[in-house]
């Protein structure tokens, strides 16, 4: 039993001594080598080297080996960045090697480091006293160090960049251009403009490494890493991603990143913004109508090509209509576009931008629709028409195709459009003619004919006038009654497999849908339907065709009747379901 | 109260020494070790780096010091003077036990044990040991006065305006 | 000695003076020690454990199978030890601590950067909680394998779970205060597990009258979230209220240790010393009298004066000895781990991103498992019934025998043996087939949550041991042996639950053979 006291006290003694060792060495490492004291010790003989004047041997009398931090409690910031950069504020410090070196530029003067501190521009780990811990990158902590040339993605949170010096810059501004150049704001919103397809942007640049998919990035797993890689290719980041992303080039992709980490709501004391920043914000909350160019870049290009012609993006089954084409533009009229622009197009991408606090002002998407037409295609002058050669069968030809299906093969009328041979026609002259095709006629189903070449209208214009005079007049002449109950009929039997059986879309869009609906008139129905739309698979039923039969003037009626008034009823009846979701 | 009786009785009798080599080593290791803890444990709660920011402060535009006059920043716990070589910034906090001092005909006088200053911080009477410290003040980058309040400077120092 | 402590006799009042000053330190160690020396004798040492404050809860006398480190590991002791050095370590932290969602982490920040010697003792605190948890679970193990809950300790068998509970408690409570992401969501989920009677209340539609559940969880967060509140009462619990009640249970842990008569041992042999390795030296003279040995043992068993060998030694210094050694050695272990491995510190709380798994700390985990088949059976109503039927252990097993002697009735050892086999082998093959197969909601998704309530793997495998035990009731016809078997059952059972869901559980609690696997988010 003697033994068993002996054998607790050599597991005391052991422990003991076992503890102690522990305890010394833990006590050296902390009191003498840790990282930030073997730094300041080579500091210091740094400073005694230059310690060629009074003041410089004054600073290295009072240098002492000690944490150092700048705590600014409006900021929220308590940094120990400057306990190994020491030398961040001595101007001396040019030709040393970091951590010790001078801070760059004239930042500081600007910026005082007891007044901002580091972590507000640099981002980073303020609390930590060692490099890892500081650059954050494979620790716990929501936003690791800012590599050089993405730290000016902090300045935006003070101050309005288009103030700054723009080599300061330069990465923030060209990504603030870029998000508008690539038409960005067809999809994301930002400040309340935007479309609704993508997130919102106004907070990215907040969201940590654990917000993002980063399956697929090599390590470290930053958010700028992500974001580089993300612009470059959504898909391959984010499976399954539907982001749409015109080729741009690395530098492109770095500045558009720099300015999504720049995009964040931070709470900064007013005494920190720069009465720019406080400009800009009076400029955001009273904003400038914009032109329609502006918008037309900002927020329709990106589906709709920057000149209109369409885009069709077979990953997302999406294919936007061309806009600025004549097909559309001529049939158009601008109470369709300024419906759609109200509403969007339910079953569609195509989201509702000047709904009430949307995107766009009325008159702002009256300047759209006006950029839209003076930008569309202008068919020849009556003068430039008449110069040109005619060409009979050129004349007939035309006339058959496009004009025969609503005004008769003779010209003598039928219920869906005015007899154009009568004698008060002919009286009416040449010009009335031509601005009827030139301009189209508002509130009918004539739309305007610009993609016709001076020839093409000077010899459709002597065909229509070499017809033989029929009886009758224009201004007896009434548009025709649809009825919409033949018109179901007919709508199941030909519209339905695209547009479905209640009009709610399927392959087609949807027809029954409120936006649908506010936009379209019967006319505008009718002309589609004659006319077809070039560029999607809406063939024109005016025209013989080896898939489709042609309709006659009373089917087409009817079937206005029943699109608007049929389905329409329906959808008043039914209207909460149905209500639009402008979205997908 | 413990027994007198010397040890080695009949009912009690004297054993061997346990003052052993490995007594003595196991318990003054477990005491060192014990003491090394100790002294981490005092360590602690000394800081190694004082809390809140830097004590510089803004006291506006030289213009708002017409010659002559003076002010005091009760916040911040400074005087400001203007005389005809220049500003100056005085601390209104007590040598003595750190109270704040208030302006008098002569100088300053603390209220809490009487206390008395001279205009340019000199002890006039009272238990206060040293001089009220002179601060040191500067220009910031907008142009307005600073004073630092952990800057002391000799007193008669001037900051021409 | 005594005399040269008394004036010289006939001296004025100043040599008087002059003599005592020149005496202080002597005299002032013989007030402050009562002894002023070493003891040398075993009346001294018994005087020395008798008359000291801190001593005086051991007797003065201890059997020698008490001292031997195969009997009691020292677990109770290693738990205690680690107790004080988190008591010491944390009022360190608090020192630093700020409770307060926006300075919480903060100040966690500062005790790990700049507080001289602020991570270490962090670090050490961490890790002597994971120690007395430990110790404390194995500690009832030890306990319960060698009977030592039988009369007269049933009492302070008793107390010692309550004192697991509080541990627990205070392990728990103690998570919630670094206000990190870690922090953040597994309170979420503990707190959820107080609400989960929602479960069974709703499933009976009576919520709106009869909400345990919700009243549970509004009493521990304060609001319907974990924010503020919460960590004000988590840090009151944690600093202030589990400690008090932990010293007061610990205390009557030990008095009842006293009472109890030392620790449970069998009879001590009549024989001689032989038995002893005839290292045991009668310590009753012919002539000792019954005074002496009221002085050395209050109360309890009284050894057979006269009547055979004296198994015990003097506390002074054997016992101390011991105590010390364990409690050096508990030091020496969390040292060590503080040194080498820093207490995880994750991103500051952020109720908009949730972790990934979000594991409870270990000790948790096999309950987190079964949580993850209904809150409120594994979560309640299993820890509940655990707990209960711990509790009335040394009441259901009454017949003595086999006390303090690991597995000391006949056929326990391979009754242990089978039962962690069968413990083992049925606890796996669940895990397997709930992994494989799911479970019923899996098969029928509109199954009322009633029923899964009811029947879920982890209530399946309580009923599972529950059988075995009652067969072996049967069979061998012992309730100890009974005991036995659910007892080793349900430690297997918590023991491969708890390396499963630490192991092989990885984000949204999928399976994974190691977490190397987890896939990046």
């Amino acid at each position: 039993m003697n033994d068993l006291s002996r054998l607790y006290r050599w597991l005391l003694l052991g422990t003991s001594l076992a503890t102690l060792l522990f305890l010394s060495v833990a006590a050296v490492q902390e009191n003498f080598f840790s990282q930030w004291q073997v730094l300041q010790r080579q500091y210091r003989a740094i400073l005694k080297q230059k310690a060629t004047d009074a003041r410089g041997q004054e600073l290295y009398r009072n240098f002492e080996i000690e944490l150092r931090q700048v705590s600014v409690p409006e900021l929220r910031a308590v940094d120990r960045c400057v306990t190994c950069h020491v030398g961040i504020d001595d101007p001396r410090m040019t030709d040393v090697r970091q951590p010790f070196a001078v801070h760059p530029g004239d930042i500081l003067e600007h910026h005082p480091v007891d007044r901002f501190g580091c972590t507000v521009c640099h981002q980073g780990q303020g609390p930590a006293t060692n490099f890892r811990d500081a650059k954050a990158e494979d620790v716990y902590w929501d936003y690791p160090l800012l590599t050089a040339e993405l730290t000016q993605s902090s300045c935006l949170a003070c101050h309005d960049p288009e103030k700054l010096p723009a080599k300061q810059v330069e990465l923030l501004l060209a990504g603030q251009k870029l998000y508008q150049e690539k038409s960005c704001g067809s999809c994301h919103q930002l400040k309340g403009r935007g479309g609704n397809l993508g997130a919102a942007l106004d907070d990215v640049g907040s969201k940590t490494r654990h917000q993002l998919t980063m399956v697929n990035i090599e390590p470290p797993h930053t958010t700028w890493r992500w974001h580089v890689a993300h612009f470059r290719d959504p898909a391959g980041i984010v499976p399954g991603s539907q982001m749409v992303v015109p080729p741009i080039s690395d530098q492109e992709a770095l500045a558009l990143t720099v300015y999504m980490l720049a995009l964040r709501r931070r709470d900064v004391p007013e005494s920190y913004l720069a009465p720019d920043k406080i400009e800009e914000k009076y400029r955001e909350l009273h904003p400038e109508p914009l032109v329609g160019e502006q918008i037309y870049t900002a927020y329709c290009a990106a589906c709709h090509h920057p000149q209109g012609q369409g885009s069709n993006f077979p990953a997302l089954g999406v294919r936007a209509p061309a806009i600025g084409s004549s097909d559309f533009i001529d049939v158009a009229s601008d109470q369709f576009i300024l419906a759609t622009l109200e509403a969007g197009r339910s079953e569609r991408k195509m989201p509702a931008f000047a709904a009430a606090k949307g995107t766009l002002s009325a008159d702002e998407a009256q300047g759209l629709v006006a950029f839209l037409r003076q930008r569309a295609p202008r068919a020849p002058s009556l003068a430039e028409v008449e110069r040109a050669a005619s060409d009979r069968a050129l004349g007939e030809q035309l006339y058959q195709a496009e004009c025969a299906a609503c005004h008769g093969d003779r010209g003598q009328g039928t219920p869906l459009g005015s007899p154009l041979a009568t004698a008060d026609r002919r009286a009416a002259g040449r010009a009335a003619l031509h601005r009827a095709l030139a301009e189209g006629v508002p509130g009918t189903a004539m739309p305007r004919y610009t993609r016709f070449t001076a020839a093409e209208l000077r010899s459709l214009i002597d065909y229509t006038a070499s017809l033989p005079t029929v009886p009758g007049s224009r201004a007896r002449w009434e548009l025709g009654q649809g009825d919409p109950n033949a018109g179901r009929e007919l709508f199941q039997k030909i519209c339905a497999g695209c547009h479905g059986d209640q009009g709610q879309g399927k392959t087609g869009p949807a027809l029954a849908s409120h936006g649908f609906q506010k936009a379209a008139t019967e006319a505008f129905v009718a002309a589609t339907v004659v006319r077809g739309r070039a560029g999607t698979p809406m063939p024109a039923f005016g025209r013989a065709s080896v898939n489709y039969p042609r309709l006659t003037a009373q089917e087409v009626l009817d079937l206005g009747a029943f699109v608007k008034r049929g389905l329409g009823v329906k959808l008043q009846a039914s209207q909460p379901a149905t209500q639009p979701k402008t979205g997908d | 109260m413990h027994d007198n009786e010397p040890a080695g009785s009949r009912l009690d009798p004297p054993r061997v020494s346990r003052r052993s080599f490995l007594s003595l080593a196991s318990l003054g290791s477990f005491f060192a070790a014990i003491g090394v803890a100790a002294a981490g444990v005092f360590r602690l709660p000394t800081p190694t780096v004082l809390p809140g920011p830097v004590r510089r402060y803004k006291v506006g535009h030289p213009e708002d010091f017409p010659v002559g006059s003076e002010r005091l920043f009760p916040k911040e716990n400074v005087f400001v003077f203007r005389d005809a070589e220049g500003v100056y910034a005085m601390s209104a906090v007590c040598t003595h036990l750190g109270c704040t001092v208030a302006r008098t005909g002569e100088g300053f006088a603390c209220p809490c044990h009487g206390s008395r200053f001279g205009l340019n911080g000199d002890v006039l009477g009272g238990p206060a040991p040293r001089p009220l410290p002179q601060l040191e003040v500067t220009r910031a980058a907008d142009g307005q006065l600073v004073v630092l309040a952990d800057n002391e400077v000799p007193a008669g120092t001037r900051f021409a305006v | 000695m005594a005399t040269q402590l008394t004036p010289p006799p006939g001296s004025n009042a100043a040599q008087e003076f002059l003599h005592n000053l020149r005496h202080l330190p002597q005299t002032f160690k013989d007030a402050w020690l009562r002894l002023g020396k070493v003891p040398e004798s075993e009346r001294e040492e018994s005087q020395a454990t008798f008359h000291n404050f801190f001593l005086h809860i051991h007797s003065v006398r201890v059997h020698v199978r008490s001292l031997a480190p195969t009997l009691t590991l020292g677990l109770g002791l290693i738990a205690t030890s680690s107790f004080i050095v988190l008591c010491i370590t944390g009022v360190l932290l608090m020192v630093y601590y700020k409770p307060s969602t926006e300075l919480a982490y903060q100040s966690m920040k500062d005790i790990h950067f700049t507080v001289a010697t602020g991570r270490f003792v962090r670090n050490i605190h961490r890790w002597s909680a994971h120690i007395m948890v430990l110790a404390v679970f194995l500690h009832m193990a030890r306990v319960f394998f060698t009977a030592s809950y039988k009369k007269p300790r049933e009492f302070n068998w008793l107390i010692g779970l309550a004192l697991l509970v509080v541990t627990l408690g205070l392990s728990f409570t103690g998570y919630l205060l670094p206000w990190d992401q870690l922090a953040y969501w597994a309170i979420t989920i503990g707190a959820n597990i107080a609400n989960s009677p929602r479960e069974l209340t709703d499933a009976l539609g009576i919520t709106a009258w009869f909400d345990p559940g919700g009243f549970q969880r509004r009493l521990l967060l304060g609001a319907n979230y974990v924010g503020e509140d919460a960590l004000i009462r988590f840090y009151i619990l944690h600093v202030f209220v589990l400690p008090v009640v932990l010293v007061i249970l610990v205390s009557v842990h030990f008095w009842r240790i006293r009472k109890d008569g030392g620790l449970a041992r069998p009879e001590d042999p009549m024989g001689g010393g032989a038995e002893w390795g005839g290292r045991v030296r009668p310590v009753f003279q012919p002539l000792a009298t019954k005074t002496y040995g009221l002085m050395a043992l209050v109360r309890g068993r009284r050894p057979p004066v006269n009547r055979g060998p004296e198994n015990t030694m003097m506390s002074w210094p054997h016992l101390f000895w011991a105590e010390l050694a364990v409690f050096m050695f508990t030091v020496l272990i969390s040292l060590a781990l503080s040194f080498f491995f820093d207490a995880p510190l994750k991103e500051i709380a952020n109720p908009a991103i949730p972790e990934n798994p979000a594991k409870a700390p270990w000790y948790f985990l096999g309950i987190q498992e079964l949580v993850s088949y209904s809150a409120f059976t594994g979560g309640l109503m299993i820890p509940l019934v655990a707990l209960i039927g711990l509790a009335l252990i040394p009441f259901l097993d009454r017949r003595p025998g086999g006390e303090g002697v690991w597995f000391g009735t006949p056929g326990e050892r391979p009754v242990a043996w089978q039962s962690a086999l069968f413990g083992f082998a049925v606890a796996v093959g669940m895990l397997a087939f709930t992994v494989n197969f799911g479970w019923l909601r899996s098969w029928f998704p509109r199954i009322p949550q009633l029923v899964i309530l009811l029947i879920n793997p982890g209530s399946l495998l309580v009923l599972l041991y529950a059988g075995w035990s009652l067969w072996v009731l049967r069979q061998r016809n012992s309730v100890r042996l009974a005991a036995v078997a659910l007892f080793t059952c349900f430690l297997v059972g918590f023991t491969v639950l708890t390396y499963f869901a630490t192991v092989h559980r990885g984000p949204n609690w999928q399976f994974y053979w190691w977490p190397s696997q987890w896939p990046v988010h």
